[in-house]
């Protein structure tokens, strides 16, 4: 329970004292990170724990460190540790480091109260905080022409994706009668169906998927710490984690989509990283498509390789931001041909990048060969393994093909040198994600007892991994690119628009909605104005008639009362005799009606 | 003999002032003829109450002592009061200015015994005591027009009270006595009862100023000083409305005397606003406007017997009626007789202005105000006695009072082309104070109609 409070709490808790200090930012940030990491190690050492907290009355707030949640805090809290070291580095030269180090460390307690969450409310809370910290985050050059674009296309595309995760959380809470993510996981028949495609369309929006695989690339104007942070361990993996822990609930036909989404989109953004001409929009692209392998593995039924996959990518491609981002530092740019030749600058750091390049593209002893024969593995097994199979092979192959063009393009070209500030802190962070995606393929067969699931074990599938991933490499170091990908290059460069993507899913379908509302406003406008144009013409027929009808009549009743008065003041002639005559013709005529009473009685 | 006393204790005390205030008045003492009034008056108005409740008659049956005549003591002792302190503003410290005192409580007397006769002498000799009060009232100023309007009010009292004698006497043929009560006995001979009935109106009507027996109302108001028409408007009327209704309460239904009674009432209504509308003289107007006030009246009166609300209509009229009638002619006496003199005093005086105005509304009926609630009993307790088309009429001739005050409205509030037209006012402490209390009583008769009807009933 202390643990739960230490993981979340301490880094809400550091990011207030930051804005409130305005000081002494890295060492809080840096020491709230450590807590936050002895916090989750607590959890995965200790015999789970469970958090209760008051909230709706039949509702109550829940935070769960079950094995696999507890596995992804830790990871979560290991990349987050040495993304802070970096960013101590990286960030040295900014004058808002506080503000910078406090949304950050929001965006890490948000990231791990996801993580544990364990009723839908909670998650639900968590996913819009991430939400709204990576907005932040993304947007923090906001000074910079087409930073806040990037972070509102960032931010709606999620925000609309989000909400599939409102509605599969309402389908699964209604259907349950409970909030408690692990109870509601025994859902089945039609409710899972639906819930489970609803899940899926949160997490493409949040894990980049195709087709709504596009604001990731230009999330890129963040950074780079960021980029590190929201790529391997945080934002987008929070669509993944999201489909591991609710896969136990996955019905079949779910799962094949969401294989079939996966792979698509390992093929997809695979090519475009292939064709891609910036260092950080490539491993953008390179992120959508690892991701896609990992829903490929959820598809397959087999969560776990996901899972590992995602642990190792988490590991990988933080290095390799980290890396990009000295990159940057040294040559001020992240275009592929500025960056010719920076291996030569930077050894040390290129060292780093390859080693965690070959990783991702599954070469032995790294942990992405292990993640990856676990996915080829889990796809074999799958009843859906003619489909599955192949794209996951086709993935392997891109991802070594477009790895081992980077490494080319960095190797290749003339130094030069330029002093960087900051590049003990960077390096620091950096070596430490690359020791851990070396050593992480010897954990992984404890992680595997620790969360007691089998993975499938294949030789073939050892085999076909590697022949891919090393066919790949040498098809991206040896055949120049163009030749490569042929007429496809281009449609890659352009994001594969055609395909889809954020402009045809979201921006048409909106404008093409926006556009009929305004035609339907301005009908219903035309039509009001009818309304009050006919209202008008009554007033008009209205008054007339007043004037010439009503008002007539009465000024001719006034007319004649006036007369009437003038005369009943004529018969006030003053001459008494007068008077009295006509009191008593009155008075007859009184006589009269009493006669004429007297006869009706 | 001895009970008989007792019960008309506050008429004796009455009379009793008067005699007091005329002794003042022989000693040269006005000031005191005004206080032992003023104080006789009070008493008396005390001395009602403990009769709150009582039904009886006395010496004989000839004076009834009963809802009709006690509320008329409750009403009229204090609207004298008031009167009183108009004349002494107006007339204080002229040569006769006691004997006005004097006159003034004979005509309350002869009013208050005309609101309990029970007998046709009793009716007659309040008629008579009440005319002669008036005519020398009214001759007061001895201007041309005074003693004018007053020689004209003579002779028509003199023609209206002979005919009513004249006409009394086939009352009296008929049942042999000259009580009321024995009224019931011409139930065979509606003829006989319709005739006496017509004179009875004749008498009473000119005393009420009911059309066509009002002509002498405006001339006599106009020449008399205001104090003298505003006490003549309200206190002579009331007793008369009121002995019309003691007369109806016998009265057999079969003489029609609901139709007559309705006849006359249209024609007080509309010919007092009709005849209002071209007025110039805010005196005159208010006379008018008087003479229709009397054909309202008259609603109550032909519901009596079939109505309950009668009685209690009649009632909060009058006390409606008297509280801003002389509310309005003491802020005449203030402000001056002419529509001319009102301009711009709303603007001027908002106090006064906004005591004119609820005045103005109320006499036209407008609520929450005192004359809204009685006209509103009024029109029930005819409505229940089937008249609802005399009801109508009278709605109609509101809509039409309405023009009549916003005459002396209009002016008060218009915005005059010269701002610098100021008008003086002379502020009297007294009559101040009278139109300050029929302010009061307007609003709180009209909010608290409730606790006014639960105490008469």
């Amino acid at each position: 329970m202390i643990f739960i409070s230490l993981v979340i709490l301490v880094p809400l808790l550091a990011a207030i004292v930051i804005l409130c200090l305005r000081k002494r930012a890295y060492e809080l940030a840096l020491a709230a990170a450590v807590v936050s990491l002895f916090g989750s190690l607590g959890l995965l050492f200790g015999s789970g724990a469970e958090l209760i907290l008051p909230g709706l009355p039949t509702m109550p707030l829940r935070l769960v460190a079950t094995p696999l949640t507890s596995v992804l805090s830790t990871m979560v809290a290991v990349v987050s540790t040495l993304v802070l070291v970096y960013a101590t580095g990286y960030m040295s030269q900014d004058k808002e480091k506080n503000r910078f180090f406090a949304t950050l460390l929001l965006f890490i307690a948000a990231m791990q109260m996801l993580v544990l969450a364990g009723d839908w409310v909670l998650l639900l809370s968590a996913w819009e905080l991430i939400g709204l910290s990576s907005y932040l985050l993304i947007g923090f050059w906001y000074q910079k022409p087409g930073v806040k674009t990037a972070a509102t296309r960032a931010f709606l595309v999620t925000r609309s994706a989000d909400l599939g995760l409102y509605i599969a959380a309402f389908i699964l809470i209604a259907s349950a009668g409970t909030s408690d993510i692990a109870a509601t996981l025994n859902t089945d028949g039609t409710a899972a169906i639906v819930a489970g495609l609803f899940l899926l369309i949160a997490a493409m929006g949040k894990s980049a998927q195709t087709p709504l695989h596009d604001w990731l690339q230009r999330a890129m104007a963040g950074p780079t710490p960021v980029s590190a942070l929201l790529h391997s361990a945080t934002l987008v993996a929070a669509g993944a984690i999201l489909l591991i822990r609710t896969a136990p609930m996955l019905p079949s036909e779910t799962l094949v989509v969401i294989g079939i989404v996966g792979g698509i989109t390992a093929l997809i953004t695979g090519l475009i990283a292939l064709g891609e001409s910036d260092l950080k929009r490539l491993l953008a692209a390179s992120t959508s498509s690892q991701y896609g392998l990992m829903l490929l593995a959820v598809g397959a039924g087999v969560p776990l390789a996901a899972l590992l996959h995602l642990i190792a990518h988490a590991a990988i491609k933080s290095s390799l931001f980290l890396g990009a981002g000295v990159f940057q530092h040294s040559r001020g740019s992240t275009a592929l041909k500025d960056l010719a030749g920076v291996a030569r600058d930077q050894p040390r750091i290129f060292i780093g990048f390859a080693i965690a390049a070959l990783a991702l593209a599954g070469i032995p002893p790294l942990s992405g060969f292990f993640s990856k024969d676990a996915i080829i593995a889990a796809t074999m097994g799958s009843s859906h393994a003619w489909l599955f199979v192949p794209l996951v092979l086709i993935g392997t192959v891109l991802t070594g093909a477009y790895m081992a063009r980077v490494l080319r393009i960095l190797w290749q070209g003339n130094a030069q040198k330029k002093a960087l500030a900051g590049l003990h802190w960077m390096s620091a962070g950096v070596a430490g994600l690359v020791i851990l995606l070396i050593v992480l393929g010897a954990l992984f067969p404890t992680i595997e007892a620790f969360v007691a699931a089998p993975l499938p074990g294949n030789m073939l599938a050892v085999g076909l991994g590697l022949s891919a991933a090393l066919s790949g490499l040498l098809l991206g170091w040896f055949v120049p690119v163009r030749s490569l990908m042929g007429p496809l290059l281009e449609k890659a460069n352009q994001g594969f628009s055609i395909a889809g993507g954020f402009d045809n899913l979201c921006v048409r379908p909106a404008f093409a909605i926006a556009h009929a509302c305004e035609k339907l406003e301005r009908r219903l406008y035309t039509a009001v104005l009818a309304v009050g144009k006919t209202g008008v013409k009554i007033a008009h027929v209205t008054r007339s008639s007043d004037e010439q009808g009503i008002d007539r009549f009465i000024f001719s009743i006034v007319h004649q009362t006036i007369r009437l008065g003038r005369q009943a003041r004529a018969l006030q002639s003053g001459l008494i005799h007068r008077e009295l005559a006509i009191t008593v013709i009155v008075t007859a005529g009184l006589f009269v009606v009493t006669v004429i009473g007297l006869l009706i009685y | 003999m001895a009970n008989d006393l007792a019960l008309m204790l506050p008429e004796i005390i009455v009379l009793l002032t008067a005699v007091a205030a005329l002794v003042a008045e022989m000693l040269r003492q006005p000031r005191i003829a005004f206080f032992v009034s003023i104080a006789g008056l009070a008493l008396a108005t005390m001395l009602t109450l403990p009769l709150l409740g009582e039904q009886a008659t006395a010496f004989s049956d000839t004076f009834r002592i009963d809802t009709l005549s006690i509320w008329a003591k409750l009403i009229l002792l204090p609207a004298t009061i008031l009167s009183l302190l108009l004349v002494r503003a107006e007339l204080g410290g002229s040569a006769r200015e006691g004997t006005a005192y004097v006159l003034i409580i004979m005509i309350t007397l002869a009013s208050l015994i005309m609101a309990g006769a029970g007998d046709t002498m009793l009716l007659v000799l309040g008629i008579l005591l009440a005319g002669l009060g008036s005519f020398a009232l009214v001759a007061y100023p001895r201007t041309d027009a005074a003693t004018e309007a007053a020689m004209k009010y003579f002779v028509f009292a003199s023609v209206t009270a002979g005919v009513m004698i004249f006409g009394l006497t086939y009352w009296f043929g008929g049942t042999g006595s000259t009580l009321l009560s024995e009224l019931v006995i011409l139930e065979k001979s509606p003829a006989l009862a319709a005739i006496g009935f017509i004179a009875v109106v004749i008498g009473l009507g000119y005393k009420a100023a009911l059309v066509p027996f009002h002509f002498w109302a405006p001339d006599a108001y106009e020449g008399a000083p205001v104090s003298i028409a505003a006490y003549l408007s309200v206190i002579p009327k009331v007793g008369a409305i009121f002995a019309l209704a003691q007369v109806v309460r016998d009265l057999p239904v079969e003489s029609a005397w609901q139709w007559i009674i309705a006849v006359v009432a249209v024609l007080s209504m509309t010919y007092g606003y009709l005849a209002a509308l071209g007025q110039q003289n805010v005196v005159r107007l208010l006379a008018y406007s008087s003479v229709a006030q009397a054909g309202y009246f008259l609603l109550g009166v032909i519901a009596v017997g079939s109505s309950p609300l009668a009685f209690e209509s009649l009632i909060v009229f009058s006390a409606a009626y008297a509280a801003m009638n002389l509310g309005a002619f003491a802020i005449i006496m203030q402000v001056g007789r002419t529509l001319e003199a009102f301009k711009n005093v709303g603007r001027q005086f908002p106090v006064i202005g906004v005591a004119m105005v609820v005045f103005l509304i109320s006499l036209a009926g407008i609520p929450p105000l005192a004359g809204f609630v009685g006209k509103f009993l009024l029109f029930g307790a005819a409505m229940e006695a089937g008249f609802t088309w005399l009801v109508v009429i009278a709605i109609i001739n509101s809509v039409l009072s309405l023009a009549v005050y916003l005459r002396i409205v209009v002016p008060m509030y218009q915005p005059s082309e010269n701002e610098a037209t100021t008008t003086d006012i002379v502020t009297i402490p007294l009559v101040r104070q009278v139109w300050f209390a029929g302010l009061l009583l307007t609003v709180f008769i009209g909010l608290a109609a409730q606790f006014l009807l639960g105490s008469i009933s």
